[in-house]
């Protein structure tokens, strides 16, 4: 879970309400027998077990802690692996160490794998902001010095893509039972050419957050909630001049950030987007998988370009949006109750009701990102007037792989593929989904919202919060993007083009839109098109 | 004893035989050929050629540096005292060449390679596609534009700069407080004053600035709305941070003018801004072509502010060329293309300085 999003629960759950969840699950369970229940099994008792450390309210997790579920959640590892059968093997972990998550949590986990396997596990700990630079250098350099890595999806094209990673053997996909992962993190996500390496850790998507004070009989926004995205360019336009009724400053719409964050600005313009060019029948959106030729200049996206352009010059945006990035729009306007719709990753639903600047945290719903009257099909080239919703699985969400340093030691590779499975476990990614981890919840068995409940959490909460994300990930048109080199290049050079759309330098949506491609056209070009294409493909599983 | 060259300073009578001359010699090219050597083979194994089982290029290192002492012991062998005295320039002379001449050798390559990070094919040479790419780059050449308007804004904070040096060189109260206060900015670092000021502070909606402007009627303050607005704020808090550098340069000037002189201009009848103009603004003209001069490197290196407030926004109205270059370099990528830039900018700049010295030396000749 989100640091943020556990801060939620602490700060709403009571001592009286523990005792009342404890008592009631103790009578559950001495009951059970009695009334004909049947006896829960090892793995349910396992599940609510750890669930219990250090317990919902009951302060931040510790190393301890981590090191007690990593203990209990052993077993499969115990399954699979004799004690002491690594002895002598040595391996080395790059992750990161943002807000002392990721690597020290998995430090904490792998301990007592590393006491039972004789392993010896020594880290590289890298901040999100060295992170690509890092591992970009190591593979342009051919100095990839670690055998295990914690990795986004999107960086799948620049490893997997060029052998760098090891795949991954059928226990292990038992071992973590990999069926359980949500729709849109099954393949081809994490494989290549039919070939998996990606254990995942970790689930991202945007979902849309409102302003619930906004909309219903009689509010400003109008009775319902927007949910297309013509209709949330209508409302933007139609709260010009009235006066938000948290703030009593004046209301507005839809804040789309118009200016770039490091690539991550592109996810924002792609959720509009990904309505409009999402086809149901084609996994692609962003490029022609057969000559990598960018759709981005295709009439749906200038659609979506063209929408952000008529709110600008309706002056629908607050002052000064032109300067406004992704972290302006979801932390200084919307939590700060300036605008009333956002597509955001889940830190903004949590940090509504826990940040001290927060001020809507009793006023925002959660929806999947607004859907379109109609679609563009890139295969006709024409507009179907077909209702069409897209959920923008944005950065897809971590996972660890296993690096091609191993690949000729079995004794070494096996070991790598059983600390990298213990992380990935079905009972202690539970664990990983409920206490501050970084990582969100990415597996089916994690929206059993009972248990949830029975770990001593407010069920209203969790269902709204993580039900937004569940309908995301599961849609079955989710929007996934092209996990091909140097992604990140493009989203960058498209932000660059972007800004000098909306400050009015373009004459057009289309101009606009045509100087991506442009630049999508060198960026491949200069990367090599036949590799990117063949990447591309294999990346799609097509 | 050598019967030639330089025989002023040397004090002992060297008597060298030829077998230590030759001895050193062997010495030298010896290692020489050694480095050579071992380059050779880890460049053939790194192109893939052969393989002799080389793990890094350590070995390369290691025999650069038996080269390097050898270079220098063979001069005592060879030369004698005159060696010696060689050795007081000669080992920083190479760590200055391994650190400095080498690195910029490679930036060079790299400059004139397509190398992009993600590219499979890794670094390729492509002669002068990379120029070709500049010369019809319009974010280059906007980013170039901007520094020029940046650069002209100098102009402005220096008569700041000098007003503010003026009032406290005079006899004002709390001089020294005030000179303090002013210098303040200047100890701040640019990334804190882009939070401060261009986040927080010039926050269109509830940045104190924002409110102000409000309270005196302003309905919507912008800062950023515009790409002219945007360029102007930048430059306002570039030099909110730097004029206070230009102002104790001005004001430690102002202090080494003899009193005497404006003393004199005075008994003669000068008013006070005739004895300005006439006596204390040329006298602090090496003063303030330096400090402009000097102004104008930092102005050159303008980055931070714009990277965090602005990402070079509205449309590339405040980029400059560093920004550009960062971003071409991190999120790009580009190695070798933003090496280029890097290259280019640093040849512009040193003309360009050049430049500027040349026509202040002009300036600042005494007039006859």
């Amino acid at each position: 879970m989100k640091v943020g999003a556990y801060e939620v629960m602490q700060a709403r759950m009571s001592r009286r309400r523990m005792l009342q969840g404890a008592t009631a699950l103790g009578a559950v369970a001495a009951l059970g027998p009695v009334a004909g229940f049947r006896p829960a099994s090892a793995q349910e008792n396992l599940r609510a077990e750890i669930l219990k450390i250090p317990g919902v309210g009951m302060g931040s997790p510790t190393d301890a802690d981590w090191q007690k579920v990593g203990e209990m959640c052993l077993g499969a590892t115990k399954a699979s692996v004799a004690e002491g059968e690594f002895a002598g093997v040595e391996l080395t972990f790059m992750g990161l160490n943002n807000q002392n998550l990721h690597n020290f949590l998995f430090r904490g986990f792998l301990k007592p794998w590393e006491a039972y396997t004789g392993a010896k596990i020594n880290w590289i700990d890298l901040a999100q902001a060295d992170y690509n630079a890092r591992l970009q250098q190591s593979i342009a350099t051919g100095t990839v010095d670690f055998d295990i890595i914690e990795m986004g999806a999107p960086f799948e094209g620049d490893t997997a893509g060029k052998g760098l990673l090891d795949e991954m053997p059928d226990w292990v996909k038992t071992q973590i039972e990999a069926d359980d992962l949500v729709g849109y993190l099954q393949p081809p996500v994490g494989t290549w050419d039919g070939k998996s390496y990606r254990i995942t850790i970790d689930g991202d998507c945007h979902t849309f957050a409102y302003r619930t004070d906004y909309f219903g009989e009689g509010a400003i926004g109008g009775a319902t909630v927007p949910t297309t995205w013509q209709q949330v360019n209508e409302v933007s336009k139609a709260l010009i001049g009235q006066t938000d009724p948290l703030t009593g400053q004046p209301a507005h719409g839809y804040l789309d950030p118009l200016k770039g964050w490091g690539g991550f600005g592109m996810y924002f313009i792609a959720n509009r987007a990904a309505a409009y060019v999402k086809h149901p029948d084609d996994p692609a959106w962003l490029f022609d998988p057969d000559t990598m030729k960018p759709r981005v200049n295709n009439p749906g996206w200038v659609q979506a370009i063209q929408d952000v352009m008529d709110l600008i010059a309706a002056g629908a945006y607050p002052a000064d949006q032109i300067n406004a990035d992704p972290g302006t729009t979801g932390f200084s306007q919307f939590l700060a109750g300036t605008g009333s719709m956002l597509m955001w990753w889940g830190d903004i639903g949590s940090s509504a009701r826990t940040s001290d600047t927060s001020v809507v945290g009793d006023v925002v719903g959660f929806g999947i990102n607004p859907g379109s009257t109609r679609r563009y099909n890139s295969a006709a080239g024409a507009w179907e007037e077909t209702a069409n919703e897209a959920p923008l699985m944005a950065y897809i969400g971590w996972g660890i792989y296993v690096t091609s340093r191993v690949s000729g030691d079995e004794k070494k590779r096996k070991a790598a593929w059983s600390a990298a499975a213990h992380l990935g476990g079905k009972d202690l990614s539970l664990w990983t989904a409920a206490y501050p981890s970084g990582f969100q919840p990415y597996r089916n068995s994690h929206f059993n919202y009972e248990e949830w409940e029975a770990a001593g959490y407010d069920r209203a909460f969790i269902e709204d919060y993580l039900g937004s994300n569940a309908d995301s990930y599961n849609h079955p048109n989710a929007a996934i993007e092209p996990r091909i080199p140097g992604i990140f290049q493009y989203y960058s050079v498209a932000e660059d083009e972007l800004s000098k759309g909306f400050a009015g330098q373009y004459a057009s949506a289309q101009e606009t839109a045509d100087a991506i491609a442009a630049a999508w056209e060198k960026i491949t070009d200069q990367i090599g098109r036949d590799s990117q294409i063949a990447l591309y493909k294999a990346s799609l599983g097509l | 004893m050598s019967s030639e060259g330089d025989l002023l300073h040397v004090v002992t009578n060297d008597n060298i035989p030829e077998g230590r001359k030759r001895f050193g010699r062997a010495i030298i090219w010896g290692t020489a050929g050694l480095t050579v050597l071992v380059a050779a083979l880890q460049v053939m194994q790194a192109t893939g050629q052969a393989e002799f089982g080389f793990v890094n290029w350590r070995p390369t290192l290691y025999a650069f540096c038996t080269w390097a002492v050898a270079l220098c012991w063979g001069q005592v062998l060879i030369r004698g005292e005159h060696g010696k005295r060689t050795l007081f320039v000669l080992p920083a002379a190479i760590f200055v060449a391994a650190l400095t001449v080498f690195p910029l050798l490679f930036g060079l390559l790299i400059a004139f390679s397509d190398w992009n990070l993600s590219s499979p094919t890794g670094r390729q040479f492509n002669g002068l596609d990379n120029i070709r790419q500049m010369w019809t780059d319009p974010f280059f050449w906007n980013a170039l534009w901007n520094m020029v308007l940046y650069s002209a804004a100098i102009l402005v904070e220096y008569a700041i700069a000098f007003g503010l040096a003026l009032l406290l060189n005079a006899q004002i109260r709390a001089r020294k407080f005030f000179r303090v206060a002013f210098l303040l900015p200047l100890m701040l670092s640019p990334v804190a004053v882009s939070w401060m000021i261009g986040k927080s502070m010039l926050e269109a909606r509830y940045g104190p600035l924002s409110r102000l402007a409000r309270f005196f009627g302003v309905e919507n303050p912008s800062f950023f709305g515009s790409p002219e607005i945007a360029r102007a704020t930048i430059m306002v808090m570039d030099a909110w941070t730097y004029i206070p550098f230009m102002m104790i340069m001005i004001l430690a000037g102002l202090q080494a003018i003899p009193k005497e002189l404006n003393e004199a201009a005075k008994v003669d009848g000068a008013n006070g801004w005739r004895n300005f103009w006439e006596v204390t603004f040329p006298l602090m003209l090496p003063v303030s072509i330096t400090a402009i001069l000097i102004r104008i490197i930092f102005k050159l290196k303008l980055a931070d502010i714009v990277i965090n407030v602005t990402s070079g926004g509205p449309g590339g109205a405040t980029d400059t060329v560093t920004s550009f270059i960062f971003r071409e370099y991190r999120e790009r990528s580009n190695v070798g293309y933003g090496t280029l830039l890097a290259f280019v900018y640093l040849v512009i700049i040193v003309i360009a300085m050049t430049f500027l010295m040349k026509l202040a030396d002009r300036w600042m000749r005494p007039r006859t």
